[in-house]
């Protein structure tokens, strides 16, 4: 590893634990977060140029330009070259299950101390630890994937002995995780249960058939990410939020959402209790804009567009990451609108997706 | 600056008939405000519309001679070939502020495609499908014995398509050429220029109006579509694979169903249409294909096959195409597009822009014009509003194996070639499933006769009534006057 890398790991580092975060601050280790990316990433240079956007262009960090996600599925996108990187997390291909983005980290170092920083923002901010119930593979049995690092983060840092995974090679242990809610009711312990969105809508249909409830005791926390990748029915929030205080009893105050993707290096929180229902509020080291999807550049405060995080922790791939995501600023956050849907051509011409399923895509 | 306020009819009815509640749609420009007014209906309402039009359909339409209609109709499109017409002035005022299309590609387009309506066109139109167009009017002695006429529905319910201003007009013509009464339902894209149309026949021929309605209202509203689809004699529907299905279902078996589904077309440019005197004019040709209204109709090419050896190569051909398009985006611009859409061609370009095998040509600032240079003959669609693939073959007829699981979208093919490639090609198409051969350049602009989507236009609609030769020859047994 070159010595410049251990260098901005170490600033990175730095800036995330210590928080010391001033505009000016996210300013200058932006702009020299990109010079680096520029120097070493050859296929982000590239697409800079075409830009004309270079180290000596670009006075703001709003003005670095954003890789879009496609750009993670295409190429190996790294500033320093290993043969042998700690992770590399691979996206879960939805659309196409042959081209999975992936992001490379030479180490994990800078995307742990993320984590661990902003889980103990947002997720944990009044207690050391929780015992943690989890309904998502652990790390063990998905390497690839950034969530089940995430996971297994919070139950090595934050979680007490009795955290357990309920998620097995077989799938989700329901009647296990049934056993456990109901001990930890009895005894009245409070949980914190941890998983993909669509885990639990296939623990709330299991709940639903068998007429359970649970009324977990008071400081219960849970815990859900991404959206349902055709893995389970499709939910709105509320639908969702609705489900969560009927089948566990938990006040929506204690309803934790985590966006995240495996482009990215940090995580960021939806945390009712914290901020207005449906706001998600950003750590310090990442920001994000609103780009008019015309012409990628800022709309203005409040209207529509399309997200591009700035993520300082994404030192090795891009810091800049342009996605396809819809939502609007708000006051301490943005809201998200959702993935933008391939959209009903409006004249005879047939659309991308009818013409993809013809081709059995 | 004093602005402007018009209010209009977005719906066209027999005037005997009166509606009572309306809502209001607003359109804002530059030179003003433009309030559309819908009536809110009920299927008692449509009911009673189809009762109306079925009956003058018979007490007057049905009785013209199909000479006679044409007149009318000429006399229609007359008038709107006239620039000061009031109806063609409110058009090419308001449909580029109802559809976001560029003001001076609407003035020209629609110029264009109300010509193909005229008396001459009209005749032609008629003999492509009937021998002998009397028999929409008379029984006619057939060559072989016996007498025929045809009869058109005497109620056609149409479905309109929204994405190109005036569609909807040929499809009323069509129509009227074979008697019909008409219910169309307009999209909420385009509601003006079907209503506007209407109201040029209503000045030539008051009576010959009132068979036609044109109504406003959400796709899919079954307490309108049931009664619409029972009065109807024939369904013609515009849309979507999904959509079309949908009303398909609902259509009884014994009635005519004809669909225009969605379709995809592109354009072959031999080597011989790149040599140093002749690739400006290809390319220019190929650039107003792709980005006439804004490549929205289903005769607009979304994908490109160059073939090299010209004199320009392929990807040349594709750098002078984004320039040639940025031309054109200069002088017709396109229109803007909702967040999705723009959404769409970003993505579109990020999906190529790292791949080894494809370059990405497009405006630098902003979405209104993409080309995407692919090195090897490949078949992929475009997200549309003027984005564009440029497949590189060394042969055009490389091509074929790319189509053959997209037959039946298959639709106009622009070409580029000598004469004697020309018919080896068009053979070869017409396998794959293309329907309409046609010069680069000239996609968008089908003629009026022309087999839409690889079929007929008005036989598939006609019933035909025979009198045998038996029938003629058993009467003369009871001619009392016959010796």
């Amino acid at each position: 590893m070159r010595q410049q890398t251990k260098q901005m790991i170490e600033q990175l580092i730095s800036f995330i634990i210590y928080r010391r975060s001033t505009d000016k601050d996210f300013q200058d280790l932006a702009l020299s977060l990109f010079s680096y990316q520029f120097e070493y990433n050859l296929p982000y240079k590239k697409y800079c140029q075409k830009r004309r956007k270079t180290p000596l262009t670009v006075q703001h960090w709003q003005e670095i330009p954003a890789l879009p996600i496609q750009a993670f599925k295409e190429l190996p996108l790294t500033c320093e070259s290993t043969t042998e990187p700690e992770s590399v997390f691979l996206t879960s291909g939805t659309t196409n299950v042959e081209k999975r983005g992936q992001n490379i980290h030479p180490t994990l170092a800078v995307w742990d101390v993320s984590m661990m920083t902003a889980f103990k923002q947002f997720v944990l901010p009044d207690q050391q630890t929780a015992t943690i119930y989890v309904l998502s593979p652990a790390e063990d049995l998905n390497q690839q994937s950034s969530l089940s690092r995430y996971l297994t983060n919070a139950v090595k840092h934050f979680g007490t002995e009795d955290s357990r995974f309920f998620f097995k090679e077989e799938g989700l242990e329901m009647a296990a995780l049934t056993a456990a809610l109901k001990e930890k009711e009895s005894k009245r312990e409070p949980v914190l249960l941890m998983g993909a969105s669509s885990a639990y809508v296939h623990f709330i249909d299991y709940c639903m058939e068998r007429d359970l409830t649970f009324h977990l005791p008071e400081g219960s926390r849970i815990f859900d990410t991404g959206g349902f990748k055709g893995q389970s029915r499709e939910l709105t929030r509320e639908e969702m939020y609705e489900s969560f205080a009927r089948v566990f009893d938990v006040d929506p105050n204690n309803f934790i959402n985590m966006y995240g993707m495996t482009e990215l290096s940090s995580q960021i929180y939806e945390v009712t209790a914290q901020s207005p229902r449906f706001e998600k509020v950003n750590p310090d080291w990442v920001k994000t804009l609103v780009l008019d999807p015309d012409t990628l550049r800022p709309v203005k405060a409040g209207e529509i567009g399309v997200l591009a995080h700035y993520d300082l922790a994404n030192w090795n791939s891009c810091m800049a990451v342009l996605t396809e995501d819809i939502g609007y600023e708000t006051e301490n956050g943005f809201v998200l609108l959702g993935r933008v849907e391939g959209s009903e051509a409006r004249g005879c011409s047939i659309a991308v997706d009818e013409l993809m399923k013809a081709n059995g895509k | 600056m004093n602005k402007e306020q018009q209010e209009t009819q977005a719906y066209f009815i027999p005037d005997t008939i009166q509606l009572t509640s309306f809502t209001t749609r607003e359109f804002e420009s530059k030179q003003g405000k433009l309030i559309l007014k819908s009536p809110t209906l009920s299927g008692k309402d449509i009911q009673f519309i189809t009762d109306t039009i079925k009956a003058n359909q018979k007490n007057y339409l049905d009785r013209l001679q199909t000479t006679e209609v044409i007149d009318i109709v000429d006399a229609a499109v007359q008038k709107w070939l006239d620039p000061d017409y009031h109806l063609r002035k409110f058009a090419e005022k308001w449909l580029p502020v109802i559809t976001g299309y560029d003001a001076e590609m609407i003035r020209l387009e629609l110029k264009r495609f109300l010509r193909t309506f005229r008396k001459q066109e009209l005749l032609r139109f008629l003999v492509e499908e009937f021998d002998d167009p009397a028999v929409l009017d008379d029984f006619r002695p057939r060559k072989k014995g016996g007498l025929s006429k045809a009869y058109g529905p005497n109620l056609i319910l149409h479905f309109f398509s929204g994405n190109v201003p005036g569609l909807p007009v040929w499809n009323l013509v069509m129509g009227l050429l074979i008697k019909s009464g008409q219910l169309g339902k307009t999209s909420s894209s385009e509601p003006l220029m079907p209503v506007l149309f209407a109201k040029s026949l209503e000045e030539v021929n008051p009576e010959l109006a009132k068979t036609l309605a044109v109504l406003p209202w959400k796709g899919g509203e079954e307490q309108l579509e049931q009664p619409a689809i029972k009065a109807a004699e024939a369904v013609v529907a515009y849309g979507s694979s999904d959509s079309v299905e949908n009303i398909r279902k609902r259509v009884p078996a014994h009635k005519r169903f004809l669909s225009y589904g969605h379709k995809i077309s592109f354009a072959m440019v031999g080597q011989e249409a790149l040599t140093v005197d002749r690739y400006r004019a290809s390319i220019h040709r190929v650039a107003e294909d792709v980005s006439v209204y804004d490549q929205q109709g289903c005769v607009s090419p979304q994908i490109i096959y160059v073939e090299q050896g010209g004199s320009v190569s392929p990807r040349e051909f594709a750098q002078l195409l984004a320039k040639e398009m940025d031309h054109y985006n200069h002088k017709k611009p396109r229109g803007p597009l909702l967040e999705n859409e723009a959404l769409a061609i970003q993505s579109f370009r990020s999906q190529y822009e790292f791949q080894m095998e494809s370059s990405v040509y497009g405006h630098p600032a902003d979405t209104s014009w993409t080309v995407v240079y692919h090195s090897e003959p490949g078949f992929e669609p475009s997200p549309l509003n003027r984005a564009v693939h440029v497949f590189s073959c060394t042969h055009l007829e490389q091509v074929y194996p790319k189509l053959t699981a997209f037959c039946q979208y298959l639709q106009t093919v622009g070409v580029a070639v000598r004469p004697n490639r020309l018919f080896k090609l068009s053979e070869d198409l017409g396998k794959a499933g293309v329907s309409r051969v046609c010069s680069v350049g000239k996609m968008a602009q089908a003629p009026a006769g022309w087999h839409h989507d690889g079929e007929f236009n008005l036989l598939n609609l006609i019933r035909w009534t025979d009198i045998e030769t038996s029938a003629e020859r058993h009467a003369e047994h009871y001619d009392e006057d016959s010796e």
